[in-house]
């Protein structure tokens, strides 16, 4: 019933034209630029190699499924390091971290998001994932643990303890971990919409014929239309 | 000329008499403008998204039954679409495109109407079974949005379905009964699959009936004039199906751009939110419905009380259909009405402010110029019936 009443004001608001929620209340940071190419599969398997190692420990990837490791060339791993990879799993299953959501939720407060679409579904995109793993700081109301402040999150405390140790890297560290986020930027985007390397090729010739249609058909028009008397 | 099986198709139907009539020889007048290329391009994308949507639907699963990770059904059948259908991206991106596109050409088609006084007699019913169709492909597109089941969708569907609720003493029953429950879920996705499937063959039939009305009526021309020299019209084969094909194969390199290289259009066709699982305990920062529907938003949101706003924003729409009865001048065209041109260009321009306004997200500053720009979308229709009053009109032309 509560719940109701909650949402029921929370609509109201909205409605009326006062959310409560401030709008991208994110410390208004300045979200720094991701070089991200999803055709590099050097950049995208480092990618790969950082979320397995470091993001799968609390997140999944639930469409991402350890065949389309293969099937995706930008990937295009063996068969064989597919196996590795996933053990005992099924070939069709999911990215799915091994820390159950329940766990997750003692640990950390809150369930860790899926990260198959972290890319299309945050404003920013992967420069928004780049400027994130990046961001961490002391707090400098000192009222947020070390780790869980963040310039770019919205709201600034974030349940994610700093998973790059960007904190105490020391500044001969901060290249290879720039290069680390960027990398899984990368990785993430391509997973969050991961036909799209075909989508632009395919693109490109559908663009090149209907140019030249076009140019025939105005051409036609033209021709056509000769003998209709300008008034 | 004719083969055997059309002589035999032609003496059941008359197929040939209705091709003449309406499509090969039907009389034209000689001096439309590339506006008047919207109606066939409206038309070619009503086939796409119907074609599109039958395929989708092959693989849609509308249930909003939890799955691993706080994804839903329908969600996850989407996302099957995008990765593992064969050229399911595709198929869903020409879908998702194809709605904001259908808007954009049916917004230049009714733009186009308005500036020529295209509902003007005797077309009157022409322009009225176009507001219906306008009402019914807003209704499509609302249904349609709430399928993905994301977050935009979720909460957009929670406050549209949440405004019946304004109505005095009915509205909550109205409201529970459109959801199918007390908030919107399973039910009401289920619903608004229904509708959203039943909504676009309404649609084809409706604007056969359109095209029959104007093929009745015969159409306008940019000058507003009525034609009576027969060498004042061509046939509209091959004149203007080679001008049409011409502007199909134009909106389409528009239309295949977005499609292929900026599917989500900066958030303004496939909203960043609606990558997010819907999530009924976190509300996202701005709720707005897609750039399509954000007038008509600010004109409900211009009024404090929820009642006043919702019934505003029934009228802003309802008044288009007696638009033929208050606009009085006996000239049809704005380019002969001085006034009335300065009052249409800013109405078009009051409705960008509008959807910009409605897009944006809330500020006081914004509220004001959306009030504004909500009194001057009535303004404009109320003022239509005393134009004629003062209003000097320059002389017409006597043929085109």
């Amino acid at each position: 019933m509560k719940m109701t009443k909650f949402l029921m004001a929370m609509i109201a608001a909205a409605v009326m034209g006062f959310s409560t929620q401030a709008v991208a209340s994110g410390g208004g940071a300045h979200l720094e630029h991701a070089n991200v190419d999803t055709t590099d599969q050097e950049q995208i398997r480092r990618g790969l190699t950082v979320f397995t190692d470091v993001c799968m420990g609390c997140h999944s990837a639930k469409y991402l499924t350890y065949r389309g490791l293969m099937a995706y060339p930008e990937i295009g791993l063996t068969r064989e390091e597919v196996d590795e990879l996933r053990g005992e799993k099924s070939l069709m299953s999911g990215m799915i971290s091994d820390l159950s959501i329940e766990d997750a939720v003692v640990s950390y407060g809150k369930a860790p998001p899926d990260l198959s679409l972290i890319v299309p579904g945050r404003r920013g995109g992967a420069d928004y994932v780049y400027s994130l793993l990046t961001a961490y700081e002391h707090d400098p109301e000192g009222k947020v643990p070390d780790g869980n402040w963040n310039k770019v999150f919205p709201g600034n405390r974030i349940a994610m303890p700093d998973p790059l140790s960007w904190l105490d890297h020391d500044a001969a560290d901060e290249a290879e971990l720039r290069q680390q986020a960027e990398d899984v930027a990368a990785f993430l985007t391509l997973v969050g919409d991961p036909h799209q390397n075909t989508r632009r090729a395919i693109g490109c010739w559908v663009m090149g014929f209907l140019i030249l249609l076009t140019l025939v058909l105005w051409r036609l028009k033209v021709e056509v239309w000769k003998d209709v008397k300008k008034h | 000329m004719k083969t055997q099986l059309f002589a035999w198709i032609d003496k059941r139907t008359g197929a040939e008499a209705i091709i003449k009539s309406q499509l090969t020889e039907y009389p034209a007048p000689k001096n439309l403008n590339y506006m008047w290329n919207f109606g066939s391009l409206a038309l070619l994308v009503l086939v796409l998204q119907i074609l599109t949507g039958i395929f989708l639907v092959m693989y849609y699963k509308p249930s909003a039954e939890a799955t691993f990770g706080g994804f839903t059904v329908a969600f996850d059948s989407v996302e099957r679409i995008m990765r593992d259908v064969n050229f399911g991206w595709l198929i869903r991106y020409m879908h998702a495109v194809g709605a904001s596109m259908f808007f954009v050409v049916v917004y230049m088609h009714i733009g186009r109407g308005l500036y020529y006084g295209s509902f003007k007699s005797p077309r009157e019913l022409l322009w009225i079974i176009g507001v219906v169709i306008l009402l019914i492909m807003q209704g499509a597109a609302f249904f349609g949005y709430l399928l993905p089941w994301g977050q935009m969708s979720f909460w957009g569907a929670t406050v549209i379905t949440n405004l019946f609720g304004a109505i005095p003493v009915l509205g909550e029953y109205i409201g529970q009964l459109l959801v199918g429950g007390f908030a919107v879920g399973d039910p009401t996705l289920n619903r608004f699959f229904s509708l959203h499937y039943l909504f676009p063959l309404l649609l084809a039939a409706i604007v056969g009936g359109h095209i029959h009305a104007l093929h009745v009526v015969h159409s306008n021309n940019p000058e507003g004039i009525d034609l009576h020299k027969p060498e004042e019209q061509i046939p509209f084969h091959p004149y203007y199906t080679i001008k049409d094909a011409f502007g199909v194969a134009f909106f389409l390199l528009f239309y295949c751009y977005i499609v292929f290289f900026n599917p989500q259009m900066g958030g303004y066709f496939i909203e960043v939110d609606n990558y997010v699982p819907a999530n009924n305990l976190q509300t996202p920062a701005h709720i707005a419905p897609v750039w399509y529907l954000t007038p008509w938003y600010t004109i409900l949101r211009s009024f404090e009380s929820k009642l006043l706003g919702v019934a505003a924003m029934g009228a802003s729409l309802a008044i288009l259909f007696v638009l033929p009865f208050l606009c009085r001048s006996a000239v049809r065209s704005a380019r002969y009405r001085p006034v009335y041109k300065i009052m249409v260009i800013m109405f078009f321009v009051d409705v960008i402010v509008l959807g910009y306004c409605g897009h944006s997200a809330p500020t006081a500053t914004l509220k004001v110029v959306g009030q504004i720009a909500t009194a001057y979308y009535f303004l404009f229709f109320v003022a239509l019936p005393f134009l004629p009053k003062f209003e000097k009109t320059k002389p017409l032309p006597e043929g085109i």
